[in-house]
Order: structure tokens, then C-alpha cells, then sequence
């Protein structure tokens, strides 16, 4: 919310300088966002009155106004140039903020123009440029606007919404006030015998079928209104504001809810039929036309704001704080206004809101909470002000539904308890100032038990620790000591981050990429992975639309990417949405392994992958796997299942040429594992005193056989003397049939306790032997 | 005998000749093993003179021997040094250098602050239901507050979550105070994207729990944090704010140095406060009190390292990536 530092000033005595009132309200938690310093109008430039307008062609206008006395003749062609009006007057040699260069006198289609008359943007003061700025009569001919219109500095506050309260310039002003402990100006001071009397007869009627939606309703009429510009004061407070002034009626209603926090809408009174308002729910298939002409399609939620009606029995003119209607708002032949001013029921406000998706500055307030013994008071600022700057006569009575409300619930408060929780040393008198300073009520049960009644606009304070915070806040937090907890705590040494077996893949030369857990349809398609589990109710965007399946896809791009990097080691771990959330690690390789840019490199294949994988396994304490089955992402012949300690935990193998065409990610070996992987401690055994006796035995057998089967089948043939098999070459051509492959394999046995003699190794040999020879294969001697 | 004999050794040309020297000089049937042979033939008188003189002549040729035999190992060495020389400016073969994401590097160097300060590191999933996200955290249903999480629901009714904070509830759902923990972790918004903020990013909360934990200890926390990572006289401040899960609430900023621009400033870093009693009353927790803080990996990460978009970090564009190598 914007607060421009002038008024603030004008509700609390003694403000501090800009700055340091900012220091102040972010040291109350009301978020300071900036300063902003805000021109006033150019120098230069003046009040006139248009005396002739005569059109010339299209839009453009000869206008002759009274310069302080002086008849001059500017081009126009703003549509709400009139005759009688005050408007801003840039004569030769004036500089705008909002228009280029310096003006001069010079012909527009034929019409000598001496200087201009000015838009609002134009003049910098704010945002509109499709007429003139238009002043009212308070403008004097001749003024200089500069003067009228000052620069001020805006303080830009990001108010949490617990504090419905704080949304107001008289909620800051009363923090401020309680803070300086200085006496609050109350805009409404004075109000409290003009608020109307309610068994007077005003012609008016209010309706409320739904008192829980609209505990409170005020009507008050307004006679002889003059709807024109509003007052200059007026229209800067609410370009500060960040409004846009519109006519004297609207911008009155718009000044008081920001004022006191209190919106209100202003009726054309001819438009109530009979002159009765209802508030009800919307009728089934309702719509409206809203203030800024969006036709809604009311929902039988909606509590709106209705007059009776020939023909439907009863229309909706506005959705209850909300938003007005287009049909009876005030116009400028309005001469009769109906001002309402009425509590409604937050949670129904911010469903039609959001419903209809409208944020308005009433939603706003009206969601968090309005002050509900506000109303009447507000109602009266408003007709003052109608009264003062409008020429309004109000009426003496007031239409009212709906009773006074009642005091909120004393909240039991031990000041110690300030004490203990915040560590900081503040008596309890003092303690005492600071609540009845921001409104409270406080009773004394016993020294330590007291009863404290928030006032009716902090709705927000209900419990103990609510209150210890607002001791606190007006204290200042700066004031809280530094401890450190003392409680009896160990960590279990767990790491859920998986901090080690990163460790282990950067150690290998991986680079870590994050990626999004967003993706969509297309990508999981095209990557060959599981189709989407979770999908998104409001995505941004198709592409975003599904939670991914796989962390295999978010890699591919990462490839595609990087198309042009000869070499590429990456990994990712993250979670991904299948039947549950799991957390997964996902690699990839692409090009060479070791190389120095000047002699030769490997290409780093899909075993140089596979190495790296058995390496992690290796150093976490696991023993790693590769069973070969079918994945749909991957080469059908480089493609197996992953075992780590014989559990099967992903997928490994060359990315299908297919895939990987479709991606532009080149040839990649990729692997997707479940998280987490167990690890186990080291375990140490007994370093072997016996030296091993060594065998080589080149097996020819079907290029089919895994190597893992012809291990398995040595191993278990071999007894418990065998300590270590390996191949340590692997052959296929001329030396060998077709259809065959010869694969080299080393033995090493070792007895625990003794050196083995020949006899019991090819004792050994002749076992492995004829397990070979059984499965049918022969070796090369 | 003569000097020609010592003049050929120390002028043979390799130890293969050197060699064939001795053997011709001093194996079983050389000269002087011959001569010395031939002494005991002599008489005594003779065979003294003779003798020593022999001797003589042998240690000569032994002497020559060996130096020459050193010198031509030398030379061999020399030669042998000369030709393995290669140019070690030349680029070593290597596998090039691995690298945490820097957001990895960051998250960790505070989990090792908070480890080290007896925290348990703890994380939780990403979909979230409301009652973890919103309702046990005091958010009720249509509260305004649900408005500054912007949320990814789910077509099946649950979401992504908005922070953090859920694992709070988690955590003291399974387990009994006191405790200390820190969760890491990956967080959503449904916002518009640009250079500074994402859909996802990332966050770092801590929960204490205890009998008597106060805003001091919250204070002392944050504090303890501050100056692990920016070292000793760091000072922290905090500002009362709103979150609906704490009461106090405050946010709260470190006064630090900006790596850039060199000016000493506040840097608000997240917020924090006293565990609100309806959260405790939500996970069946009474007699105790606790505070809670949380804060953005992304920012200080970008901040510390100078990264001007955030989307940057998420793209995997090896020419940044890359740049994580180093020691943070």
C-alpha cells in the first residue's frame, strides 16, 4: 500500500523525517518495500478557464481560456474540454515531464496555440492521457499549479494480511501514533454526532436476506450533489495513492477507504427503484455488468447487492465488497446520491473474488477483516466530505440494519510471559502502556494474570502469543538478547541429501545439473519414459503442464543443449512422480573419457559408463550388476537392468538411436537409479599370507552367452579355493568359428593357511573344466 | 705392460669394450693373471720384486677400469637422461574436473554449519496435501495468507509445495521433542517467471523444539549461522513480520558485504519466529515451545556468486555449469 508521508503527517504529531519514519514502520513489521519521491505539478504551468471551445476538424478544437485575465488561444483535442472549466495550462516556453521538447507558440491545422493545456501524464502527475487534467472551482485562475500541487514522498508498505487494520492511512497513523507515543489525529474525529439518525425516514429502504454475509448495512442519502472534478488536494491524494481521480462522488468513497479502511459505494439515488436496496445471493444464471464493464456470470454464492425490478422482480447492481455495477453508478446528472457503507463476511467476499477474479481495493479489505464498529463512522466521513467538496446536503437520517458489534473476548496475558519467550526485560507497567497504546483494554486479575481486550479493529489478536508480539513489536525487536538452546539432542548420522555419493560422481569428473520437475505430455512421449502420474490444474504452459516421470528426459535436453561439447558427464538427482514420489539419480555420458587435446583419446564407451558406475558401487561398499532386458528408451542390444547388492534399482545402456535422433542429443549412455542406494561400512579381513596360484583358460563358447553366466557357471564349479576370476580378453574373428567368441579368463586360487600345490590347482581346473565342457563349450589351448 | 694398456682403457668406447679389456687384462687366462701365475716359478728374491711390482700393475688397471667403467655408466645415464626429456608445459591427460551445482554447494556448506551446531538434516517430499502445506501450519481454508503462496495444485486435489514448513509437521509428527532439525529442499510457486524468480527453487529451514526455547535462541541461531558463513561480528536483525505458523514472527537479515558492489548492507535473508501453539496443537505437542527460520537457497546463492538469472541456474548450460568447479 502506498502511504504518501504528507498526509501521514497530518494523523500524527511530530512524524520524523521520511527515512526514519520508515525505519520505524519496518521496525513495527508494517514491510517498508521504497521510498518513492513524487513530483508535483511542472512549474510553470496554471489554472485557466476554458471561455469558447470551437471545433475545427476531427478532434481538433480552438480554445480560447482566461490566463489570468489574459485571452489566449491554445489547439486542443481532448474530448473533456468544456466551457466553464478549470484546466492545467503549459504556456511558451514550459517544460512537461510527459511531453517532449519545449513548447513555443506555433499553428496545429490552422489554429494558432499559444503553449497547451495538459493531460494528467503529461503533466507527470499521474497515469491518464485520454483527456485533460480537469480542475474544479477551488482552482483559482491564475494559480500556479506547482503550488497547488506539490511534490511529496510516498512510503511503499507490503502489508501482511493479519493486519486488515494496517490497510489504511489511520491504521499506520495509529501504530506510528502508539509507537511515539504521541497523540492520533483521527481523520473521523468530530463525526461522532453526524452519523444520522436511523428513525428519521429518508425515503430509503434496506433489505438484508443474508444477515451472515451482511452483518451490518448503512445507507445514508445525499441531496444536491454537483458530481464534477474533485477538489485539487483531493485528486493529488489520490494520484499519490496510485489511483486515478474520476469525479468528486467516486473519488470521496475512494479517499475514505484508504483513509480509515472503510470501503463504500456512492448509488445515483433515481437509479434504487423505490429507493430500496436488497442484499441477497445471487439468483440462479444472475449476471452483471461491473464498473469496469466485465459481464459476470453470478454464482448462487455471490452475495450481491440488488434493487427491485419491474420485470425480474429484483437485479443485482453490485457484487458485495466486491465491486459495483456499471448500470447505477454515479453519472455526471446525478444530483441525488444513496452512500453505503457495510460490513460483509470476509470468507464470502474472497470466494466471489477469486470466483470471478477480481481484486479489488474493497476485496482486499473486506477479506481480512473490516472493522465492524466502522461503518456508521465511515458513512459519516463520507458524507462530510460529499457535503464540503460537493455541495451534498446530507440528510439527517440514516438507514441502518444490523446491530452495534460486540466486544471482542479478553484474552488471558502473563506478562512474564514477555519475559521468557522474547528474553527481553520489560516491566509490566510498561507492558501495560504498550497495550492500552494500541487500543487494548487491559484488566488486572493478579500480578501475573491480567485480561486484555483487543479493540475492535485488531481482529488478528486472539491468543497469549499474539499479544507478547505486539509488547514486542512496540518495544523493538532489537531489543531481544542471543542465546543458544540448551536441550539434550544427538543427530543420528544420516545423509538424506546423499552428500556422499555425489561426492563420489564429481570426484569422477561429473557436473551436476538441477533441473525442473516440470515437463510435459510431448517430452515424456518422446523420451521413451512412463506417461505423466500427476498433472497440474493451473500449468504454466503445456510444456509444464505434468510433473516428470523420469529425471532421463530433463537430461536429454540438457545433451541437446550442450550438441556441440565433445564431451559430457552429468547426473541429476531428484524426484520423480510416478505411482509415489521417489527420489532417482539419472547420468549421462557423451564422448571421450581422459584426454590431453594432443595425442589420441578413448571414446568413451558404453563400458567406460559401466566402469564408472562399478567404481561408485565399489567405493559406497555395494556390488554392482547389469542383468541385459529391454527399456523402451533404450538400444535393444546395450540395455540392462541394474542390480545393487542383487536389488534390481534402475536401467542402464546406450540411448535409442531413434531417442536420440529425435532429441539431437547425440549418442549418450544413460542410467536412471532409485534413491537411495545402500552403502555399506568398510569391512576388513585378515590380509592373506599365502601367495595365489594362477591359471589362464581361453573358453570358446556361442557369442550369445552373457559373460555374467559363464563367470557364475566357473565360479560355482571351482570350490572355495577360488579367490579371483577375471577375463582379460575378449576375441571373436578368424581364430575362432563363426557364431563363436573366445574369452580369455584368469584364476586365482589360494588356500587360507598353506601354499597349494599343482595337484590340487589342476584338481581345481579339471572341476571348472568339465562344467565347461558340460554347458558344451570347448577352449582354445 | 705399458701405458698404451692404460691409455686403452680409458679410451674405450663402450662397456662391452671395456669389458673384453678386463677379460684380456684380468680373467682366468689375461695377462696379468697369467703373470701373477707365473711367479710362483720364480726364486723368492725374484719372485718379491716381480711380485709387487705385478700388484702394482694389477690395482693400476683395476683403478683404470673402474673409473672408466664410471665414466661410461655416466655418459650412458646422461644419454639415457637426455632422450626421456619431454615438455611438461605440454596438457596433462585427464578426465576433466567434476563439479557440484553450485545451488549443491551452497545448500551443503549450510547443512555442514547446521551439522556441526547438533542439527539432524532431514528432507520430505515435494507433493504435498494441504494439511501438511496449509492447514496444520495455520493456514485455514480461505485465510488471505494462502494468497502469498502461490500455489501448483494437482488435478487429484493435492500440490506442490509452497516450503518447506510441511516437513515441520512431518517431522514432530513422527518424533518427540526436543530436537533440532534442518530441511533442505526443493519448493514451488505459481508465479511469473523471470530473472529473479522461478517456479521452483529451493529452501533451507530449521526447527527447534524444546521446554524452554525462546526468540533469544532463535536470535542466537540465525546468528550462529551467520557467522559460520561470513565469519566472526556478523550482526542479525530482525523485523516483526507475519507467517502464520509462527507467533512471534519476524524476518530476518544479515549485515554483510556485497560481493559486488562492496557496500556493507542488510541482507534480508528470510523469516522466522516462535512456533505457533496451533501447529503444536495440529501435531499433539504440549509444554513446549520452539522457533523455526527459513530462508532461499537461490538468493544467496546468486548474490554470493554474481548470478544475474535465476533461470540460468536450471538450464544446464555446460559453460556455467562448468563453472562450479572450485572450492566454495
Amino acid at each position: 500500500m502506498r502511504v504518501p508521508y504528507g498526509w501521514l503527517g497530518e494523523l500524527v504529531d511530530g512524524l520524523p523525517p521520511v527515512a526514519e519514519t520508515a525505519d520505524l514502520l519496518a521496525g513495527l513489521g508494517l514491510g517498508v518495500e521504497g521510498i518513492e519521491t513524487v513530483p508535483g505539478a511542472p512549474a510553470g504551468v496554471r489554472v485557466v478557464a476554458v471561455l469558447a471551445v470551437t471545433p475545427v476538424s476531427g478532434a481538433l478544437q480552438r480554445v480560447e481560456i482566461d490566463d489570468a485575465g489574459q485571452r489566449r488561444t491554445v489547439a486542443c483535442a481532448a474530448p473533456n474540454v468544456r466551457v466553464g472549466m478549470r484546466a492545467a495550462y503549459a504556456p511558451p516556453g514550459a517544460s512537461l515531464p510527459g511531453f517532449d521538447g519545449v513548447l513555443d507558440v506555433r499553428e496545429v491545422g490552422g489554429v494558432r496555440s499559444e503553449g497547451m493545456l495538459c493531460s494528467p501524464r503529461e503533466l507527470g502527475v499521474f497515469e491518464h492521457a485520454a483527456g485533460l487534467l480537469a480542475l474544479g472551482e477551488d482552482a483559482p485562475v491564475g494559480a500556479d499549479l506547482g503550488a497547488l500541487w506539490p511534490s511529496d514522498a510516498v512510503i511503499e508498505l507490503e502489508i501482511t494480511p493479519n493486519r486488515a487494520d494496517a490497510f489504511s492511512l489511520l491504521g499506520v497513523a495509529r501504530d506510528l501514533a502508539a509507537k511515539l507515543g504521541v497523540p492520533l489525529r483521527h481523520p473521523a474525529a468530530g463525526l461522532e454526532g453526524a452519523v444520522g439518525d436511523p428513525s428519521a425516514d429518508d425515503g430509503l429502504e434496506v433489505r438484508v436476506a443474508d444477515p451472515a454475509g451482511c452483518p451490518r448495512f448503512s445507507l445514508r442519502r445525499v441531496d444536491g450533489v454537483r458530481v464534477g472534478p474533485s477538489p485539487v488536494w483531493l485528486q493529488r491524494r489520490l494520484a499519490l495513492l496510485g489511483l486515478r481521480p474520476r469525479n468528486v462522488v467516486v473519488d470521496v468513497t475512494n479517499l475514505v477507504t484508504f483513509e480509515l479502511g472503510q470501503p463504500s459505494h456512492a448509488y445515483d439515488r433515481d437509479a434504487l427503484t423505490g429507493g430500496v436496496l436488497e442484499v441477497r445471493r445471487a439468483a440462479p444464471g444472475e449476471r452483471l455488468v461491473t464498473l469496469n464493464d466485465d459481464e459476470l456470470a453470478l454464482d448462487p454464492e455471490d452475495l450481491v447487492i440488488a434493487t427491485p425490478d419491474p420485470e425480474r422482480g429484483s437485479r443485482a447492481i453490485g457484487l458485495a465488497g466486491v465491486i459495483g455495477g456499471r448500470e447505477d453508478s454515479v453519472r455526471d446528472a446525478t444530483t441525488s446520491v444513496a452512500v453505503e457503507v457495510a460490513s460483509f463476511e470476509p470468507i464470502g467476499v474472497r470466494r466471489t473474488g477469486k470466483r470471478h477474479k477480481l481484486v479489488t481495493d474493497a476485496r482486499i479489505r473486506f477479506e481480512r477483516g473490516v472493522d465492524p464498529a466502522l461503518p456508521l463512522t465511515a458513512n459519516a466521513r463520507v458524507t462530510a466530505l460529499l457535503a464540503a467538496w460537493a455541495g451534498g446536503r446530507p440528510h439527517p437520517g440514516v438507514t441502518w440494519v444490523g446491530e452495534a458489534p460486540t466486544a471482542p473476548p479478553a484474552i488471558a496475558f502473563r506478562p512474564s510471559q514477555v519475559g521468557f519467550l522474547m528474553a527481553v526485560e520489560l516491566a509490566p507497567a510498561e507492558q501495560r502502556r504498550h497495550l492500552e497504546r494500541l487500543g487494548c483494554d487491559v484488566a488486572t486479575d493478579a500480578d501475573d494474570r491480567w485480561r486484555v481486550t483487543p479493540p475492535s479493529w485488531r481482529a488478528d489478536l486472539a491468543l497469549e502469543v499474539d499479544l507478547i508480539e505486539e509488547v514486542a513489536r512496540l518495544h523493538g525487536y532489537e531489543h531481544i538478547g542471543t542465546s543458544v538452546p540448551q536441550i539434550a539432542f544427538v543427530p543420528p548420522p544420516t545423509d538424506p541429501t546423499h552428500w556422499r555419493l555425489r561426492e563420489r560422481l564429481v570426484g569422477a569428473g561429473m557436473l551436476e545439473a538441477i533441473g525442473y520437475v516440470f515437463t510435459g505430455d510431448e517430452d515424456l512421449a518422446r523420451a521413451r519414459v512412463p506417461a505423466a502420474h500427476v498433472r497440474l490444474s493451473e500449468p504454466q504452459g503445456v510444456e509444464r503442464a505434468v510433473l516428470r516421470t523420469s529425471l532421463l528426459p530433463g537430461l536429454l535436453a540438457v545433451a541437446r543443449l550442450n550438441r556441440d561439447a565433445p564431451r559430457l558427464a552429468l547426473f541429476e538427482v531428484g524426484h520423480v512422480f510416478v505411482e509415489r514420489e521417489e527420489e532417482r539419480l539419472g547420468l549421462l555420458w557423451r564422448g571421450h573419457g581422459a584426454a590431453s587435446g594432443w595425442r589420441p583419446a578413448r571414446e568413451h564407451d558404453v563400458y567406460a559408463a559401466k566402469g564408472a558406475l562399478e567404481a561408485l558401487a565399489e567405493g559406497l561398499g555395494a556390488e554392482l550388476e547389469m542383468r541385459p532386458a529391454p527399456f523402451a528408451d533404450l538400444h535393444p542390444g546395450v540395455s540392462a537392468e541394474v542390480l545393487w547388492d542383487g536389488a534390481a534399482v534402475g536401467r542402464f545402456g546406450r540411448l535409442h538411436p531413434e531417442v536420440a535422433a529425435d532429441w539431437g542429443c547425440g549418442d549418450v549412455v544413460v542410467a536412471e537409479l532409485r534413491l537411495p542406494l545402500d552403502t555399506r561400512p568398510p569391512r576388513l579381513r585378515e590380509l592373506p599370507r599365502q601367495p595365489f596360484a594362477e591359471r589362464d583358460l581361453a573358453v570358446v563358447l556361442p557369442l550369445d552367452v552373457a559373460y555374467a553366466d559363464l563367470h557364475a557357471r566357473c565360479a560355482q564349479a571351482a570350490g572355495e579355493r577360488l579367490v579371483e576370476l577375471f577375463a582379460f580378453d575378449v576375441y571373436q574373428g578368424p581364430q575362432v568359428d563363426e557364431g563363436l567368441k573366445s574369452v580369455a579368463l584368469r584364476f586365482r586360487f589360494r588356500h587360507a593357511s598353506r601354499a597349494l600345490t599343482d595337484v590340487e590347482v589342476d584338481a581345481d581346473m579339471a572341476q571348472i573344466m568339465a562344467a565347461l565342457r558340460a554347458a558344451g563349450y570347448a577352449w582354445r589351448t | 705392460m705399458n701405458d698404451d694398456t692404460l691409455h686403452a682403457i680409458a679410451t674405450a668406447p663402450d662397456l662391452r669394450e671395456l669389458q673384453a679389456l678386463r677379460v684380456r687384462l684380468l680373467g682366468k687366462k689375461g695377462e696379468l693373471t697369467e703373470g701373477l701365475k707365473a711367479l710362483g716359478a720364480l726364486p723368492p728374491d725374484e719372485r718379491r720384486v716381480r711380485g709387487a711390482a705385478l700388484h702394482q700393475r694389477k690395482r693400476a688397471v683395476e683403478a683404470a677400469l673402474e673409473a672408466r667403467k664410471a665414466a661410461l655408466e655416466r655418459a650412458e645415464l646422461d644419454a639415457r637422461l637426455a632422450a626421456e626429456r619431454v615438455d611438461l608445459t605440454l596438457p596433462g591427460e585427464r578426465v576433466p574436473a567434476g563439479a557440484h551445482h553450485l545451488l549443491t554447494q551452497v545448500t551443503h556448506r549450510l547443512l555442514d554449519v547446521f551439522t556441526s551446531l547438533g542439527y539432524e538434516v532431514v528432507v520430505g517430499p515435494e507433493l504435498e496435501d494441504d494439511r501438511h502445506n496449509f492447514e496444520a501450519l495455520n493456514f485455514p481454508p480461505d485465510h488471505p495468507a494462502r494468497d502469498t503462496q502461490d500455489t501448483f495444485w494437482t488435478t487429484d486435489g493435492r500440490l506442490l509445495r509452497t516450503h518447506t514448513s510441511p516437513m515441520q509437521v512431518r517431522y514432530m509428527e513422527s518424533h518427540a521433542p526436543p530436537f533440532r532439525v534442518v530441511v533442505p529442499g526443493r519448493v514451488f510457486r505459481n508465479e511469473a517467471v523471470d530473472a529473479t524468480h522461478e517456479a521452483q527453487f529451493h529452501q533451507l529451514e530449521a526447527l527447534v523444539v524444546g521446554e524452554r526455547i525462546t526468540m533469544a535462541d532463535l536470535k542466537g541461531a540465525i546468528t550462529e549461522m551467520a557467522t559460520a558463513l561470513l565469519g566472526s561480528g556478523t550482526r542479525t536483525r530482525l523485523l516483526p513480520t507475519y507467517f502464520p505458523f509462527v507467533e512471534p514472527g519476524a524476518e530476518f537479515a544479515i549485515w554483510w558485504r556485497h560481493p559486488k558492489t562492496g557496500r556493507e548492507e542488510w541482507l534480508e535473508l528470510g523469516g522466522c519466529g516462535m512456533v505457533h501453539p496451533r501447529v503444536f496443537e495440529a501435531v499433539g505437542y504440549e509444554g513446549v515451545t520452539g522457533f523455526a527460520f527459513g530462508f532461499g537457497i537461490e538468493r544467496l546463492a546468486m548474490v554470493s556468486y554474481q548470478v544475474s538469472d535465476i533461470r540460468d541456474l536450471f538450464r544446464g548450460d555446460l559453460r556455467l555449469l562448468e563453472q562450479f568447479r572450485g572450492v566454495a
